[in-house]
């Protein structure tokens, strides 16, 4: 079906601008606007009107057929929703807003895609080209704002302009590592006309910027021969495997070569994780095996990632005894953390496939025992735990029968907290692209416009959000922006009246002095109804499983909070800026 | 400390500037002297842009930072020994009626500076050097008063036989000539 569509609006694109009529005038600059955003094939945006883009939206009412738009509720509900629909659906998400205010609210989204390297194109009313520099009325310097957070801006004055800088918006923001492109779209160039018919070239390469996709053979070659000298080789795979769409290529090296794998918290869902050589994910609250094997290793194989410090914990200490594999599309991110003896850049999947053929068939079943030895050591002190029967329900039990009941092939939003990991470490990902969530910045309110945005990327997916009581009521207004587009997004409340995260490092490593994490919450279900979705709170274990049938049997969007435990801590845990040696398992 | 002069090539285009700035600023790192003009291509401008700093391996980081930026075409990174470089200085000085008059000769022969303006009570000179010859300079001019001084950022060339351009991605040498 997105096919017909899509072959639909290109012909749209062929058919309506170029040629104009006789004494008819060209496109303004809001039009040539759309017509880029169908020769891109963009079906979806996430907005929100104001001054100086009301010619764009002007423009926009005559293309609402085949442009879907959504009115969010703020801004940030845009940005994030457009990166929950770029990262289920591997497609560039785009957002337009206004100028001054529209655009400032949308910086933490931003901020959030280029640490997340997330495709996403920002058209951002401005002030009229006269008034730039004069403090106009919601005159804010956008290019200003967004240079030290965007992978590229551009600020539009003449109409002429948009279809060669959208052309290359559009492949800067998707090509080599993704990020946010932001186009500040001055109002005068919105409503002036062009001066010569719409062309629309899609740019494939730039001068000054045209990331290695295929890498270098002698840096595969390298490559190899270290895996394959290798006899305690291991693989660290992040969200490039996702990024470069290279899951069944990873499959596939990892099931030639027997080496073990695990991901980082970006990178679940890559591999199906009940995989016989995938061992669970690292990081600060990630799998005691896959955290502690780092110092155990021979070689390192790094695919797609980039060493984040809540991946190393302190990275002078990590997998120090390891020679190290770096499969990298961005060259900035080789060394720049650790070492790579034999760096790779390239994109994930051309990697693995040149590889492929070099690399030796292998049998590591003895070093992949040692592994799961130490699972059973993680399944005696965290495991159990969590899923103990006792007392007040816990949010690992949540997870794990979630996981059950949607045969771990749901997309799975998550905000930041405590929730998140223990979402991380309890469901079990059968599907690729089905974990997402703000990992570089960490930005609490995340999940429910990320999982709208999901949920529009992919409307035949179950789409579950999974989020703390704190997160929540950060962007709750989207609830709004959800109940009017009458999609069936699920959310779950994991509430545990504590901005839990925070408490537990207070707990821990601040000598249990809890400032400022108690929270006096709202009825959070009389909220839902008040917008127009349906929901209930479950208190008792004994209803856990029917309130969660409840939730996903419902056609329409539906709120489940769960009251759960609410001192409970999240372990295993790696404290910031120690080595993985010093993980912690109570 | 080591001094490290960064060449960045980049398409001529509006908060270029800004742009690698911040890539120093965000990594706490100062600049001592910045130059930007436009190449022998059209269209192309070199920024010359001078640190000190400690780490090589934090200035190779950097290097590849500023590489990443959109409209940067390429980033070389030298060390004092492989560039021919020098800066521009400018001293006002105070000639008074019957004050001590300068000495045109030493300035020339010795410091190989010139005087490029003859003003009524002062003269403006010109010196070009290296930045511990400009100083020297300096000290020896000093004691004649000086009104104004100002010296430019650094400007260098590499020391190999072929021109940065060359090492630009190809297409660029399809580009016109700047004359
Ligand atoms: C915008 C923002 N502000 C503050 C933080 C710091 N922070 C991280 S987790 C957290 C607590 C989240 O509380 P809640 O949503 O209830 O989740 P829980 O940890 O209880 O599961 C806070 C305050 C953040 N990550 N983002
Ligand atoms: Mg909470």
């Amino acid at each position: 079906m997105g096919n017909l569509l899509e072959i639909e609006l290109k012909q749209e694109t062929l058919a309506a601008p170029a040629q104009a009529k006789e004494g008819q005038t060209f496109l303004s600059g809001a039009q040539a606007m759309m017509e880029c955003l169908l020769a891109e094939s963009v079906d979806n945006i996430f907005g929100y009107p104001g001054g100086a883009i009301m010619p764009t939206y002007d423009a926009l009412y005559d293309y609402i057929d085949r442009i879907k738009h959504t009115l969010v509720r703020h801004e940030q509900g845009a940005g994030h929703a457009a990166q929950g629909y770029a990262r289920v659906s591997g497609r560039t998400g785009v957002c337009l807003v206004t100028s001054g205010p529209g655009g400032t609210n949308l910086i933490t989204p931003i901020a959030d895609a280029i640490i997340d390297c997330t495709p996403m194109v920002c058209i951002v009313g401005q002030v009229k080209s006269n008034l730039l520099g004069t403090d106009a009325f919601q005159e804010t310097d956008m290019i200003g704002v967004t240079t030290p957070v965007c992978k590229w801006n551009y600020q539009i004055t003449d109409p002429d302009e948009v279809p060669e800088i959208m052309a290359k918006a559009f492949f800067i923001a998707k090509s080599g590592k993704p990020g946010p492109v932001v186009i500040d779209f001055a109002r005068d160039a919105q409503a002036a006309k062009m001066t010569k018919p719409f062309v629309y070239k899609k740019v494939e390469k730039m001068v000054s910027y045209s990331p290695r996709v295929v890498p270098k053979q002698d840096q595969i070659e390298k490559a190899a021969e270290l895996i394959n000298k290798a006899k305690r080789p291991y693989i660290l795979f992040g969200h490039g495997v996702l990024i470069a769409d290279a899951v069944q290529e990873l499959l596939d090296f990892v099931e030639k070569t027997d080496i073990p794998c695990a991901s980082t918290l970006l990178g679940l869902s890559a591999m199906p994780n009940n995989h016989s050589n995938y061992m669970g994910w690292l990081g600060m609250h990630g799998m005691y095996a896959p955290n502690v094997m780092t110092d155990e290793c021979d070689v390192l194989i790094a695919i797609g990632m980039r060493f984040d410090d809540r991946v190393t914990g302190d990275s002078t200490k990590f997998a120090k005894q390891a020679r190290i594999v770096h499969i990298e599309i961005d060259p900035s991110e080789v060394d720049k953390i650790k070492k790579a003896e034999a760096p790779v850049i390239g994109d994930a999947k051309e990697a693995l496939k040149m590889l492929m053929p070099l690399v030796k068939k292998g049998d590591f079943t003895g070093w992949k025992n040692e592994f799961r030895k130490l699972d059973v050591k993680e399944y005696d002190k965290v495991t159990l735990r969590d899923l103990g029967q006792e007392g007040k329900i816990k949010m690992a039990e949540v997870v794990a029968l979630l996981s059950d009941k949607t045969n771990g092939e749901a997309c799975i939003v998550v905000d930041v907290g405590q929730h998140q990991m223990v979402t991380a470490r309890y469901y079990q990902f059968k599907k690729a692209n089905s974990f997402i969530a703000s990992g570089g910045l960490g930005t609490m309110g995340f999940a429910i416009p990320a999982s709208f945005g999901a949920k529009v990327g992919a409307p035949d997916r179950e789409v579950v959000g999974i989020i703390g009581d704190g997160c929540f009521q950060m962007t709750i207004q989207e609830l709004g922006t959800i109940a009017q587009s009458g999609l069936a997004v699920k959310m779950i409340i994991l509430n545990n009246n504590f901005l839990g995260m925070v408490r537990q490092w207070q707990q821990l490593f601040f000598d249990n002095r809890y400032s400022f994490v108690e929270l006096q919450n709202p009825d959070f279900i009389t909220i839902a109804r008040g917008f127009g979705i349906d929901g209930h709170t479950c208190t008792e274990r004994e209803n856990l499983s029917n309130s969660l049938d409840k939730m996903l049997d419902s056609k329409k969007a539906y709120l489940l909070e769960v009251i759960v435990e609410k001192e409970e801590n999240v372990f295993p845990m790696v404290p910031a800026g120690t080595s993985v040696s010093e993980i912690r398992l109570e | 400390m080591t001094t490290y002069t960064i060449c960045v090539f980049t398409e001529n285009s509006i908060g270029l500037l800004n742009k690698i700035t911040i890539i120093f600023t965000r990594r706490r790192i100062n600049i001592e002297s910045l130059t930007v003009s436009e190449t022998e291509r059209k269209g192309i401008s070199r920024f010359t842009i001078v640190i000190k700093h400690e780490k090589r391996e934090e200035v190779e980081k950097l290097v590849r930072q500023i590489r990443k930026i959109i409209e940067v075409l390429a980033v070389f990174g030298y060390l004092n020994e492989d560039i021919v470089y020098n800066e521009i200085a400018l001293f006002k000085i105070s000639t008074p009626l019957n004050g001590k008059s300068v000495d045109v000769e030493t300035i020339n022969k010795v410091y190989k500076a010139w005087v490029v303006y003859w003003g009524l009570d002062y003269v403006v000179i010109e010196k070009t050097g290296t930045e511990t010859e400009i100083f020297e300079f300096f000290k020896y001019i000093k004691p004649h008063g000086i009104i104004e001084f100002v010296r430019s950022g650094r400007v260098a060339v590499g020391k190999t036989p072929q021109g940065l351009i060359e090492y630009l991605p190809e297409e660029i040498t399809e580009w016109e000539y700047y004359l």
